[in-house]
């Protein structure tokens, strides 16, 4: 599903990323881990084609990102949903908007657009704040507004940067039983944390990065 | 297209509008201020070819009798005259009646003529030659033949005043283009520097929409639909100003030359179209040079 191939990144003289190579297979619930400036975010920006890499390939289900035109790029980009640090949602529009705009631009049916957000708050548990805008939330109910924008178009891929950073251990709970069932479905998650509360215990893969390079792979 | 896409390119379009209302009213302002001046001097354009066209094909002249030609002479001169193609005498106008038309134009101002020894007003003959451009009748030539008559002292027509108005409509038509190409300017960077406004305005948004997969053109095409609203209403309000403003003008009589007042047109519905259609393109022009630039 996601494979990358001698990666690095630099900003200015900064290396983010040393010679990364790393699989990740279909389905795989992964966590992304290390301290701040580790490399966690740049990684998931290079996957999602937000950054370009100085050196190396990354090839999502085959297509190599360094080859794709910027039109291909796009289309990509909406069968992988991002579930950002800072939330990203629009202050001017209500909540349904802002998960319906990321069906909007596959320019499918109208009805179809308004049955599937629906659908998508319902899972979340935000059926009852469509109308609400997103100042009037909660953190927790922001990032889930988040979760659903990145999720309602059926993502193959769904990369999550710090969902639970702003959040208390109750939330951080619901959010992260929320990517789960997301990843039982089918979904291939990936999720960047410096938490150590969300790793302790977990089955899951661990991928550490430490000064852009992988210092442990629980694999 | 998906026809519930449409209606969110033109929903979007009408949301960014209004949600910088202020701007787009200002911008609409300066695009009708503009268009107006712009359809203004067609409006003059249109009008003075028009009155050209109807002074030309009818072709007038004024020909004056020496103080003191017979009835002999004169019958000589109104034969030759009857004979010319496409002439008619509208009118006959003796010493006594130029006078009293005088007195009439002067109104009040006509004392002084009372004071003249004798009457200095020449009798003489209005002409008209109907059909003038189509029958190839040349005035000049005709003007010569006249004073080449026993009795005549002076012969003149319409068409050396009309040629001054020609070179007249030139220099409008000159400073059409001019300041037209201006205001179209005008309008194109009055458009982009809007769009550029509501791009910014927008600026979180685009991000947003880039992230989730939307293509160039589904980011790009409501600002190019707005564009093209602005064009449209700006085209639609400056001709109904325009229509509006004829309306007060066409309603008092101008006299320029001549005793009838001057007939004032409309632009024609193929000008309309086109100053409508020049408004949209040039909208569509700002905007996607707007988005060219800042997306």
């Amino acid at each position: 599903m996601i494979q990358l191939f001698h990666l690095s990144k630099k900003f200015g003289p900064n290396i983010a990323l040393n010679s990364i190579d790393l699989r990740i297979g279909k389905g795989e619930f992964v966590f992304i881990t290390g301290p701040s400036g580790a490399g966690k975010t740049t990684l998931l920006r290079l996957i999602f084609g937000a950054e370009k890499p100085a050196t190396g390939h990354i090839l999502i289900n085959a297509i190599n990102l360094n080859r794709i035109s910027r039109s291909n790029l796009d289309l990509l980009r909406r069968k992988i949903g991002f579930v950002f640090q800072d939330f990203k949602l629009l202050p001017n529009k209500t909540v349904f908007e802002n998960v319906a705009i990321a069906l909007e631009v596959t320019g499918i049916r109208t009805k179809i657009v308004k049955r599937k957000t629906h659908q998508t708050l319902r899972r979340v548990g935000l059926a009852e704040k469509e109308k609400a805008y997103p100042l009037s939330l909660s953190g927790g109910e922001q990032q889930r507004v988040a979760i659903a924008r990145a999720i309602v178009k059926d993502p193959l891929i769904l990369l999550a940067d710090e969902p639970t950073g702003n959040l208390d251990p109750d939330l951080t709970r619901e959010i992260m039983s929320l990517f789960k069932g997301i990843h039982e479905r089918g979904t291939t998650v990936v999720i960047a944390t410096h938490s150590r509360e969300l790793l302790e215990g977990t089955q899951c893969r661990t991928i550490v990065l430490n000064r852009g390079n992988i210092s442990g792979d629980t694999w | 297209m998906v026809i519930g896409l449409r209606f969110y390119f033109l929903r979007q379009a009408l949301l960014n509008m209004r949600r910088n209302l202020t701007v787009h009213i200002l911008s609409l302002g300066t695009i009708v201020a503009c268009l107006l001046i712009l359809g203004s001097f067609l409006l003059l354009f249109v009008n003075l070819n028009n009155w050209l066209g109807q002074w030309g094909s009818a072709l007038s002249m004024s020909i004056y009798l020496k103080d003191g030609t017979s009835a002999y002479k004169r019958d000589k001169i109104d034969a030759f005259i009857r004979a010319l193609p496409g002439a008619r005498i509208r009118r006959f106008i003796s010493k006594e009646e130029a006078m009293h038309d005088l007195k009439a134009a002067l109104g009040e101002e006509a004392g002084f003529l009372e004071r003249l020894a004798h009457n200095p007003l020449p009798a003489s003959y209005e002409v008209i030659f109907e059909n003038a451009g189509a029958d190839e009748i040349y005035p000049e030539k005709i003007k010569e033949q006249l004073l080449a008559l026993d009795g005549i002292e002076d012969v003149q027509h319409s068409t050396q005043w009309l040629k001054r108005l020609e070179g007249f409509l030139d220099v409008v038509r000159l400073m059409g283009y001019v300041i037209g190409g201006l205001l179209c300017l005008c309008i194109v960077f009055i458009v982009t520097n809007t769009i550029k406004l509501t791009i910014y305005s927008r600026r979180d948004e685009i991000e947003i929409l880039k992230l989730v997969g939307a293509t160039d053109w589904f980011v790009k095409l409501p600002f190019l639909l707005e564009g093209m609203i602005q064009g449209i209403l700006g085209g639609g309000m400056a001709i109904v100003s325009l229509f509006l403003s004829y309306l007060v003008f066409s309603s008092k009589e101008i006299y320029l030359i001549g005793p009838a007042p001057l007939e004032f047109v409309f632009l024609p519905v193929e000008y309309m179209v086109l100053a409508f259609s020049l408004s949209m393109v040039l909208g569509i022009i700002g905007s996607f040079i707007a988005i060219g630039r800042f997306i």
